[in-house]
């Protein structure tokens, strides 16, 4: 990961970034600088993609026990087993044979096939019907506040930064750390108490009311926003604070730079500066957290999921885990991943379009 | 979700008197969030269930449900227990037989079973129930050994199905086994599980049952049984409907008007009772909750070691700690107090508790070679007792009485320690014998020979290392095992019975287990809209809301509102 280790000074004095350095006649052609760097992010990018599939294969076979020892100490909670329950457990869940390589082969063609067979906790259900019905819920819900935390707490931190010492900057700015010290769980804990019950102004669990059937009906759809407020509020609530001290913070030591002092003495509007000049720069460390953030989406908010019974991606990893339910775990993770390194791998690109420096 | 990485502000002044104001806030909201902890919780029924519809927390979808009716898979909607029918209903608590889809069964010798299957039973699609569909079932089970989850074709031999019989040979003498055949195979209609190509990954989208409901609406988040009109005693069946939902969170529990859940609240009082909707609850020992030791490893295999343990401690005060004092102590001899109070042999003192009494137990230390010296239990080399409890993560209640248990052992100068790893890990420590001390549930079973049989028969001894499925703490007797094989044939009650008060009195002299407490079957019920629950003034079934029971108590239940 790249970050503004020194304050950007343009070359021209004025221009701090957005345009390509002066000195062109020494690289062979722009284009195919650009392409090197694509390059080497590519190449980066295949092999982190090939360790943490790797490790998501080794790690769950690393944990104690067995996902018939799962399933028989949450039976065996109840009254005892008989011997020949684990057996028909073992049968019915077709608990991975074979020595570690050919399993790790088999691994490898279902990571290609996108095939990640039947899941152990949800038997007879396949991985993919389970992650496609959780992943709607999660992509919509956690996604969609991500971005609305991220744009509105960029806003707020500029805004705070340029207005710094007014009411515009100290309210966002307490607010902000304020909530943000909130741990998730308790937030979503508070709400769901008055909001939920002792208010009763929204449901309190699910995506959706008890006895709908998801479909694309504008019954549906609404029934599905209104279930969403509470968590969506939790998120919401918890990160924005985060946005707007991270932006205000990297803003207001962008604004103390020459280069902002000389493009006020040479009287541009200040609303030009603020976003053109300050922002521009300052916003690059708040979109590694944004490209980390977004990745993170698919992975769901496992905590909120929990408290909400949101039928998301995070309940389901929850079950997975705890049920030791390798082929839902390995698919999980690995999508999680996947999106990690895609949305760092993107944000290293818009990085090379937002500071050029970083393309040498 | 990622925090956004913060760099620091260029001030350092800023952030201080942020940081109080920030800690002043916060001190605010978990003042008034203590002070919301009082609020009593009231509960709402929703107006639109009518009277006749009975909302129960029996299934939980994690987080939706999967509409898989399929009753021989693990993963199944546990409504499918209220739409197939087991040939008996055996009530766990009392041991109590309840003939179902079978009359009464006969037991000409020890190794034949004759099934009188009863008429006149239909199935919810109309087609008649016969012996045919229990014959079927049996072969469906031995050719699909995965669907066999309780291991009958472990004792099958071979069936033969008659006009209303159906007759079973065991492949060995084996009394209680009758028992095990009959209350854990729900039988399935031949005429529809014929044509299923693999009954391995069926999930029966369609249930027919012989029993008391079938299924009405599904939805993910929320599914409906309606009655079966049909059904064989439909005149004994109250709740025109069931709803039970994907979710059913405490809080949910307690403000959404249910009517039946199987769950442990804490301050049930307060938090049930409390909350309105003449809620009522009952809590009966469902198993024994017990330390097991190890016997394979010194010095618990030294029986004075265990008895110096076992009286050190105040049971009461380790069950309070783990259930808020619902549940009582257990006592030493493998028997569910007071439901199966007929099988207690009248023998043994106290009803087989154990009080208390450190002097006693430092007797037994000292027989063992273990002497108090500075406040420790030490051997004669000096060495102090140690040993480590193994417990699931996760099982709060579990830890609570554990870490009561080593607080106790510490008093007498025995060093305890705790392990907790997660529930599949701790399994695998059970099984594999790979622990000093393990907690654990025993007895409960229903079935006074098989309680035993599984926490003492050396056919279970396996290795260290190896996984045995019962009797983890590896006791072997050849005396014993002569008792359990004694009681494995015994057809008489009265020799039953006489086995049964010799193996409480080995389970109480030889402490092959050390009982702490009574597991809880933690029934809430609301006598708004139904009364007639199973109480401890009409212990009839098990208040739980899976498995076959659930039968008895459907079956029981009288509409408050008749119309």
């Amino acid at each position: 990961m790249t970050s503004t280790q020194a304050a950007p000074r343009g070359v021209d004095g004025v221009a701090p970034a957005g345009t390509s350095p002066t000195d062109a006649a020494r690289t062979p052609s722009p284009a195919l600088k650009a392409l090197g760097y694509l390059g080497r992010k590519l190449g980066l990018f295949a092999l982190t993609l090939w360790a943490a599939v790797t490790v998501n294969f080794l790690l769950p076979r690393l944990m104690p026990g067995t996902p018939a020892d799962a399933a028989l100490s949450k039976l065996a909670q109840n009254g005892p087993v008989s011997e020949a329950t684990k057996a028909a457990i073992e049968a019915q869940l077709g608990v991975p044979t074979g020595n570690i390589a050919s399993q790790y082969v088999a691994y490898l063609h279902q990571v290609v096939t996108l095939d990640f067979g039947i899941s152990y906790t949800f038997y007879p259900q396949s991985v993919g019907e389970l992650v496609s019905a959780a992943l709607p819920y999660t992509l919509v819900l956690v996604g969609l506040v991500t971005v609305i935390a991220f744009v509105l707490g960029t806003l707020l931190g500029v805004l705070a930064a340029w207005k710094r010492g007014t009411w515009l900057d100290s309210v966002p700015t307490l607010v902000g750390s304020f909530l943000s010290a909130f741990p998730y769980f308790w937030t979503a804990l508070l709400l769901l108490f008055f909001a939920g019950y002792v208010l009763r102004l929204f449901p309190t669990s699910g995506a959706y009311g008890p006895t709908a059937t998801p479909n694309f009906s504008v019954e549906f759809l609404g029934d599905a926003l209104y279930h969403g407020v509470l968590p969506a509020l939790t998120i919401l609530i918890t990160s924005l604070g985060g946005w707007i001290l991270g932006m205000r913070n990297t803003m207001i030591s962008t604004l103390g730079d020459d280069y902002v002092t000389f493009a006020e003495a040479n009287g541009l509007k200040p609303r030009t500066i603020a976003l053109r000049y300050a922002a521009r720069n300052a916003i690059l460390p708040n979109l590694t957290s944004f490209g980390l953030a977004l990745g993170g989406v698919v992975g769901g908010s496992i905590l909120v999921e929990q408290v909400f019974g949101y039928p998301g991606i995070g309940y389901l990893l929850f079950n997975a885990v705890v049920n030791q339910d390798y082929p839902l775990m390995q698919a999980l993770f690995l999508m999680i991943t996947v999106s990690v390194l895609i949305a760092n791998f993107l944000v290293d690109i818009l990085y090379g379009v937002l500071d050029p420096r970083t393309r040498r | 979700m990622m925090q956004p990485t913060r760099s620091r502000p260029r001030s350092p002044l800023r952030s201080r008197p942020l940081a109080r104001i920030r800690a002043a806030l916060a001190l605010a909201v978990a003042a008034s969030t203590l002070a919301a902890c009082s609020i009593q919780i009231q509960s709402a029924p929703d107006p639109s269930i009518p009277d006749d519809t009975m909302l129960v927390a029996a299934d939980n979808g994690s987080p939706l449900f999967e509409k898989n009716f399929n009753p021989f898979m693990i993963n199944k909607r546990v409504a499918a227990f209220y739409m197939y029918e087991p040939l008996i209903v055996l009530d766990n608590l009392n041991a109590q037989e309840h003939p179902w889809l079978a009359t009464g069964y006969t037991q000409p010798d020890p190794s034949t079973i004759l099934f009188d299957i009863r008429q006149g039973v239909t199935w919810s699609d109309g087609e008649d129930f016969t012996a045919e569909d229990v014959g079927f079932t049996f072969q469906l089970l031995k050719d699909n050994p995965s669907l066999d989850l309780q291991g009958i074709w472990s004792y099958i031999d071979t069936f033969e199905t008659g006009d209303d019989t159906v007759t079973v040979h065991l492949s060995a003498p084996d009394v209680p086994a009758a028992q095990l055949i009959a209350s854990t195979t729900l039988i399935v209609p031949e005429h529809i599980w014929a044509d299923v190509e693999d009954p391995t990954t069926w999930r029966n989208p369609d249930p027919v049952g012989t029993g008391p409901y079938t299924l009405g609406n599904f939805a993910p988040q929320q599914y409906t049984v309606d009655k079966n009109q049909d059904y064989w005693q439909a005149d004994t069946v109250a709740a025109e409907h069931l709803i039970l939902p994907a979710t059913n969170t405490q809080l949910d529990v307690a403000t959404k008007g249910y009517d039946w859940a199987y769950s442990f609240i804490s301050d049930v009082e307060g938090a049930w009772v409390g909350a309105g909707n003449q809620n009522t609850y009952w809590f009966p020992p469902g198993g024994t909750i017990a330390l097991f030791p190890n016997l394979t490893k010194a010095p618990y295999n030294d029986v004075n070691v265990r008895l110096g343990l076992s009286t050190a401690l105040d049971r009461a005060a380790v069950g309070d700690a783990a259930a808020e004092g619902y549940m009582d102590p257990a006592g030493q001899t493998n028997i569910l107090l007071p439901n199966q109070e007929d099988v207690l042999n009248p023998d043994i003192p106290d009803s087989g508790l154990i009080s208390q009494n450190t002097a006693k137990a430092l007797d037994y230390f000292a027989a063992a070679g273990y002497t108090q010296q500075g406040g420790k239990l030490v051997d004669a080399s000096g060495a102090q007792l140690s040993l480590t409890i193994t417990t699931a993560a996760g099982y709060n209640d579990w830890l609570k009485g554990v870490q009561e248990v080593q607080k106790q052992w510490g008093a007498v100068g025995v060093d305890v320690k705790v392990e907790s790893p997660q529930p599949a890990a701790y399994t695998l420590a059970l099984r594999n014998g790979e622990y000093d001390f393990a907690m654990g549930a025993t007895g409960g079973t229903g079935n006074t020979f098989r309680d035993f049989n599984n926490l003492l028969s050396s056919e279970w001894v396996k290795p260290v290392g190896e996984e045995a499925s019962n009797n983890f703490e590896r006791f072997s007797d050849p005396a014993v095992d002569k008792l359990l094989a004694e009681f494995k044939v015994a057809l008489d009650p009265a020799v039953q019975a006489d086995l049964a008060d010799h193996l409480q009195e080995v389970v109480y002299d030889q402490i092959p287990s050390i009982s702490l407490y009574y597991g809880g079957s933690w029934g809430l019920f609301s006598d708004a809209k139904f009364t007639g629950w199973p109480s401890a003034d009409d212990p009839y079934a098990s208040p739980k809301t899976y498995e076959s029971t659930p039968l008895l108590v459907l079956t029981s239940l009288k509409k408050v509102n008749d119309d």
